[in-house]
């Protein structure tokens, strides 16, 4: 049993370190750049083109190529929001939110004591109004018979830390509302093209596909600039009505609470594929996309669509920039039993001859929308959360919560010959620091003597001034 | 046929012939507290500020195009708003001292600006959005802020390495006062202010010049605490910067996270700042310590501004 003690006491004390959470947080930031620097989700060879082979290896066995959904990474998180949760119970709270309670005054950096003159009560009296006049909340207790005397500014601001840790938290909560219920992914949409919306019982169907591109002369040459992506849909929702929709980037469509966003373009293609002459209807009927294969009956021979060239420079006959369709071609390849026998840019609507007897003519290239699906219960939590997280941050930040302890003493214990005066000792505290305040606190204290000791020092006190 | 040149490169010219003039009166004031440098500086500093928005509405009015989609924009939206902070701060705290080195900084991040000047283009689908008038400003806005913070902290860097090497001096040098330590309490009156350069302001008092420029500026603590209140200025922006980037993918592309190179140098950065912030509120870990996270950190947001945007490519290199 003390052993469980132990350890528990052990952790809370590791886990409600300040130093320790930095560590966590350094450790996070590493693991965030790693995967900045090292591209994310290549494919392993492209490690090894990028990396001598020693790195590579370690990038693809420590899974730094895919670090951000990797058991250590997400662990870490949650090591985080441990300690955050151990550290606001047992360490915030108790720090940032501290009952009132005597202090020895002369022992706190930014100190200072004041003469004044009259007598205890209505000194004390005359220092709470100039506090509470000022904005402080003044409240008074007494210790062991010693009245006490606490002003504190921005008392509500204590609890800022506490507030941008719950909102972190929230976030967090937030994210895992997606992985434990949402769903993701993306589609190729051909124009005329209906699809199932996933785990939803919809559809949705393209009936067409528009982009925009403009040529510009740039100072560093012609730059083909994307202006706009739109495809006209057709949903129909769990209500079983047809809608039509437009669909373009930044301007999602709500289809039963699945986002569907307008995320690319590309282009398939329809051949013609003949034999000594005779169309082959298997081979022909079918649509292609860029990187689909097709092998050649009775062969060992594959023809790959490896490109769509929307536009072929006629000097070069190479292709050109320009991604609007104008000249458009094809580029093949063609192997043999997994070895390249060739490949070629085919210009729309001529053959190439691919041996045997076989001839494949480009006939038609059809638009592809690319469009992405998202469904994430977590969104409205984690916008929640970041807010909050925001007002934790701007409070800790722009409301500093001081505290001012007052004690007021008769003088006439130091100096018997006055007649009436007392000293007013004041201390002031902050959850920053005393540097901070420092320059509050003198004016503040300037402020003071101006309006309740305009006589010092305190031997000058008499009755008579002390009704000022 | 005479070519006018166009009003907003007229501005450009302006606004960094001002900030140099500036950035030089302001660092010969830092040198020599010359109090009229000082008065040349600042109207030169606002007037290169009041140039360079105009000259950023003027091409927004004259392309009708956004003008901060590209590193043109904002580099110039960049050391814009890092002159603005730093009027900001140093009218309230008076940071003149710092004006030279962050209106200078500003003046190379404009000129280098211009560099990346490819004439008007219309932005890409992505970026055609309100959000770009609401997340670019305000991640902008937390670089300068950054900047600003940096400049301060490297000036507590050298301030606390200088008062070390003349503590550490043998004794001629060491001009240090009684007692000798890192840090001693003046008493003006009842209220304390502490010195904590004492070796700085000895030797200042027996004629070093350099102890004199160091001497001239706000104590250790007192500039720990304006970097902890850029910082305060810079952080709880870039969060509300990358809230806002969040909620613009949320829009374009499907997620408000997707992992982006952007989007994770920004929380690096983010990171660094909370690590910042966390140690400040130790006071163990104030001053030096932290004055060395805060130029850190203005390292990491550099590498997310270039690093990210010209080595390494992403969503956010636009392409959609
Ligand atoms: C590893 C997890 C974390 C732990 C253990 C932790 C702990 C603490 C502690 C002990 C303080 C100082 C309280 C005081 O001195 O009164 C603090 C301050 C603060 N924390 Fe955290 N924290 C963590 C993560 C975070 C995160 C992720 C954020 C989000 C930004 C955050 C935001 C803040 C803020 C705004 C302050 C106030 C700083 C100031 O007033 O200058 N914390 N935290």
């Amino acid at each position: 049993m003390t052993a469980v003690r132990s350890y528990y006491e052990d952790f809370v004390r590791t886990f409600s370190n300040v130093l320790f959470a930095v560590c966590l947080l350094l450790i996070w930031g590493l693991m965030t750049l790693a995967g900045v620097i090292v591209q994310q989700g290549k494919d392993p060879s492209d490690y090894f083109g990028m990396y001598a082979a020693p790195v590579a290896r370690m990038i693809l066995r420590l899974n730094v190529d895919n670090i951000y959904h990797t058991p250590y990474y997400v662990g870490m998180i949650g090591l985080i929001l441990v300690s955050l949760t151990v550290c606001t119970f047992k360490r915030v709270i108790p720090a940032r939110l501290p009952a009132l309670r005597p202090v020895k005054i002369d022992k706190i950096p930014l100190n200072v004591s004041v003469d004044m003159a009259g007598d205890e009560a209505s000194v004390r009296a005359r220092v709470e109004q100039f506090f509470r006049k000022r904005g402080w909340q003044v409240r008074s207790r007494e210790f062991d018979g010693a009245e006490w005397t606490f002003a504190d500014k921005h008392n509500w601001a204590r609890r800022g830390v506490l507030i941008a840790h719950i909102g972190f938290a929230i976030i967090a909560a937030g994210t895992t509302i997606y992985w434990a219920k949402g769903f993701s992914g993306d589609s190729a949409l051909l124009v005329g093209q209906t699809i199932d919306v996933p785990h939803r019982s919809a559809t949705l169907r393209l009936n067409s596909f528009h982009y925009k591109i403009e040529p510009i002369m740039t100072k560093s040459g012609m730059v083909y600039q994307p202006i706009d992506y739109v495809s006209n849909v057709t949903v129909v929702g769990k209500d079983g009505i047809p809608k039509t929709e437009t669909l373009r980037v930044n301007h999602p469509i709500d289809i039963d609470g699945a986002l569907f966003y307008q995320s690319s373009y590309g282009f398939a293609m329809k051949f013609s594929v003949t034999h000594d002459g005779t169309r082959s209807a298997a081979l022909s009927d079918k649509t292609y996309f860029t990187g689909d294969t097709f092998t050649l009956p009775g062969s060992q021979r594959q023809i790959q669509v490896m490109q769509f060239v929307p536009t072929v420079d006629r000097q070069t006959g190479q292709p050109s920039a320009d991604p609007r369709v104008n000249d458009p071609a094809v580029a093949l390849a063609v192997t043999e039993g997994g070895q390249t026998a060739g490949a070629a840019l085919v210009p729309m609507k001529t053959w190439i001859d691919v041996g045997n007897g076989w001839r494949v003519t480009p006939e038609q290239y059809l638009m592809v929308s690319g469009l992405q699906y998202r469904y994430d219960p977590g969104v409205p939590l984690v916008g929640i959360g970041a807010f909050v997280l925001l007002a934790g941050l701007v409070i800790s930040f722009y409301f500093l919560p001081a505290r001012l302890f007052v004690r007021v003493t008769p003088l006439r214990s130091r100096h018997p010959e006055l007649v009436e005066g007392c000293t007013v000792g004041i201390a002031a505290m902050t959850v920053k620091g005393y540097d901070i305040f420092e320059t509050q606190f003198s004016e503040l204290i300037a402020d003071l003597r101006k309006h309740l000791a305009p006589a010092s020092p305190a031997t000058a006190l008499t009755p008579a001034e002390a009704t000022t | 046929m005479q070519q006018h040149m166009p009003l907003d490169a007229v501005l450009m010219i302006i606004a960094i012939g001002a900030y140099v003039i500036s950035a030089l009166a302001l660092l010969g004031y830092f040198f020599s507290r010359e109090e009229w440098l000082k008065h040349l500086g600042i109207p030169l500093a606002i007037a290169g500020a009041v140039a360079q928005v105009a000259q950023l509405v003027a091409r927004w009015e004259i392309t009708h195009i956004w003008p901060l989609l590209n590193l043109y924009g904002s580099l110039s939206l960049f050391s814009v708003v890092s002159v603005v902070i730093f009027m900001y701060f140093a009218f309230r705290y008076k940071l003149w001292f710092a004006g030279g080195f962050v209106v200078g900084l500003a003046a190379v991040f404009l000129a280098y600006a211009t560099t990346w000047y490819e004439g008007a283009m219309p932005a890409v689908p992505s970026l055609q959005s309100y959000w770009a008038k609401i997340h670019v400003p305000l991640v902008v806005a937390s670089y300068g802020a950054f900047m600003v913070a940096f400049v301060v902290s490297a000036m507590y860097l050298l301030k606390y390495y200088y008062e070390r090497r003349l503590a550490t001096a043998p004794a001629p040098a060491n001009l240090a006062m009684a007692g000798g330590g890192s840090s001693a309490t003046l008493q003006t009156g009842e209220m304390r202010v502490r010195l904590d350069t004492p070796n700085i302001a000895a030797a200042a008092q027996a004629g070093n010049t350099t102890a004199y420029w160091f001497n001239t500026m706000p104590s250790l603590a007192q500039l720990d605490i304006l970097i902890y209140r850029i910082v305060a200025v810079g952080l709880p922006l870039l969060t509300l910067g990358i809230i806002t980037g969040a909620m613009w993918a949320h829009e374009a592309w499907g997620a408000y996270w997707q992992w982006d190179p952007k989007e994770t140098a920004a929380l690096f950065s983010w990171i660094v700042y909370a690590i910042y912030m966390h140690l400040h509120t130790r006071s163990a870990w104030r001053g030096v310590r932290s004055a060395w996270i805060s130029a850190v950190g203005f390292l990491t947001i550099m590498f997310c501004y270039f690093g990210v945007n010209l080595w390494i490519s992403g969503l956010h290199s636009y392409k959609m």
